[in-house]
């Protein structure tokens, strides 16, 4: 018998970690939140689809709402848009007690996408690192599980970021699994976006601005694309030359609501209640 | 704060000894739940007290000075939920080190469930599936353990912990209150007639339980202003 094993198991490949940030956005129905929910659909059921790993099934999506105290509003709000998409939702709270007791790693680690909802960026890093979560995020994006998130939920996985979670807008640090500094809702914020050019004027690490509604796709540590998901929404990259804070506008993909078949079949259904309504009508 | 049951709130506000005392809220343990702030303010409504809570999830609603606002009250109050996300956003602000000078300073320290267990030097967390030990702010040396009601798999869990080598400490079963003195147990207290407090300590390899006299507070007002039985009866259930 060989000793080894004939084919060495891949769990996840270096190429494979993705993080997909974004400057901010709700996930209500605008066209501009509908793609960001559409984008987010294709990752997870990339992933399940490539993972060798995993079990076949529905891609499976989880939110993180810690930044915000994992309020159950911003949870119903997350169910709704995924609901009906041909996936799995759920969501992870690290302040309430679910009815059954939950294997943190193992929910986490059984996820093709885990997304994170904004807040306080402080707390949300103060509270992972509480609980262990940091690390098995990160095993999570070495298995190749994607990483998303906006605002907080968005900067937490660079080396620093520009936050409110004391009041002013702040500089504070990450988990850097990426490189450099993302500032969120960059222009929708001016003072976010002053004291990010004053703290990188100072010597914080350069990086990134991101408008709502705009993202960055990571693969691995290389920035491998940028999106623009709304009219005017931009991405930034930030750096000293010359001793000078320079901020260069990115060449983002547009990205726009391909409107999909569930919207289609509504349709479909209504003209049927309309067909069938005068004969309810007639009846009464 | 429990449904219906004032008596543990009127407790608390009594032990300030002041007439009217400045109550501060800290509901981090729940992510600073909108419903149990309120909760908190009808509980600890401004015709008894100066009520007010501080949220770290919305600092910019706050006080400025969170010290300064820790520091002038007469009592601050620690709502439930998961201590380890409590212990983790206090340290991030800094509370942690205001509680242990407001302590020193004389500011009456209360809570429940995660805002119990968070004084102590241990404690026994059931938060995400088995319940295990985690460290609290230490202003108490002992160990704690809440939701010690019989057949729950916190008592079992504490007894396993304490034979593991945690230090002694005191359980409560809900609806009892653990009063201390600086670090010294003073009394026992409890707004359901059956609750109890208990000591327990590992002996060698054994796990000594001590059940604790404890005061009934629906009966101690009685002398005061005697309750018919029926409605006396309603506040024990």
């Amino acid at each position: 018998m060989d000793p080894l094993p004939a084919k060495p198991r891949r769990v996840g490949s270096r190429a494979a970690r993705r993080i997909i940030a974004f400057g901010g956005h709700e996930l209500g129905g605008n066209p501009h939140d509908r793609a960001v929910r559409d984008l987010l659909l294709d990752a997870a059921a990339r992933r399940a689809g490539e993972a060798a790993t995993r079990e076949p099934g529905p891609p499976r999506i989880c939110l993180l709402p810690t930044a915000s105290g994992d309020p159950v509003e911003q949870c119903a709000r997350f169910h709704g848009a995924f609901a009906d998409r041909g996936c799995e939702v759920s969501d992870l709270s690290l302040f309430r007690l679910t009815r059954r007791p939950v294997a943190l790693r193992d929910l986490l680690l059984s996820q093709d996408l885990i997304y994170v909802g904004g807040g306080s960026l402080v707390n949300l890093l103060a509270i992972w690192e509480a609980h262990d979560v940091g690390a098995m995020l990160r095993l999570a994006w070495q298995q190749g599980i994607v990483l998303g998130g906006q605002s907080a939920g968005a900067m937490c996985w660079f080396e620093a970021g520009v936050t409110k979670s004391w009041g002013p807008s702040t500089a504070t640090a990450g988990l850097g699994y990426l490189p450099g500094a993302l500032c969120v809702h960059y222009h929708g914020e001016p003072d976010r976006r002053a004291a990010f050019l004053a703290a990188v004027g100072r010597g914080m690490p350069g990086g990134y601005g991101l408008d709502d509604h705009a993202a960055l796709i990571w693969e691995g540590e290389r920035l491998a694309e940028a999106l623009s998901l709304r009219e005017g929404a931009g991405a930034y990259s930030v750096a000293v030359r010359d001793g000078e804070v320079v901020e260069t506008a990115l060449a983002a993909r547009p990205v726009r609501l391909v409107e999909t078949l569930p919207e289609a079949d509504e349709i479909a259904e209504l003209r049927q209640v309309l067909r069938i309504r005068p004969r309810l009508v007639r009846r009464a | 704060m429990e449904a219906g049951n004032p008596l543990l709130d009127d407790y608390v506000l009594e032990a300030t000894g002041r007439e009217r005392p400045r109550v501060c809220f800290l509901p981090s343990a729940s992510g600073d739940a909108d419903h149990y702030v309120v909760r908190f303010y009808r509980a600890f409504g401004a015709d008894r007290c100066e009520p007010s809570h501080i949220s770290l999830f919305r600092r910019e609603q706050g006080p400025d000075d969170m010290r300064a606002h820790l520091l002038s009250q007469d009592l601050i109050y620690v709502g439930g939920g998961s201590v380890i996300s409590l212990l983790g956003v206090w340290r991030a602000h800094g509370i942690d080190a205001i509680l242990r000078e407001a302590w020193r300073a004389g500011v009456v320290l209360c809570g429940l469930s995660a805002g119990s267990l968070c004084w102590f030097a241990e404690a026994v967390t059931g938060f995400h599936g088995t319940p295990r030990r985690i460290g609290g702010l230490g202003l108490l040396p002992f160990s704690n353990c809440v939701h010690y009601e019989r057949e729950g798999d916190r008592r079992t869990a504490y007894r396993r912990l304490l034979a593991e080598g945690m230090a002694g400490g005191y359980a409560a079963e809900d609806g009892a209150a653990l009063h201390f003195l600086g670090a010294e147990l003073h009394r026992v207290v409890a707004s359901r007639r059956a609750a109890r407090g208990y000591r327990l300590d590992a002996v060698g390899e054994r796990v000594v339980e001590m059940q604790i006299a404890t005061t009934f507070l629906g009966e101690r007002l009685a002398p005061v202003s005697p309750l018919p039985e029926v409605l006396s009866t309603a506040i024990a259930a």
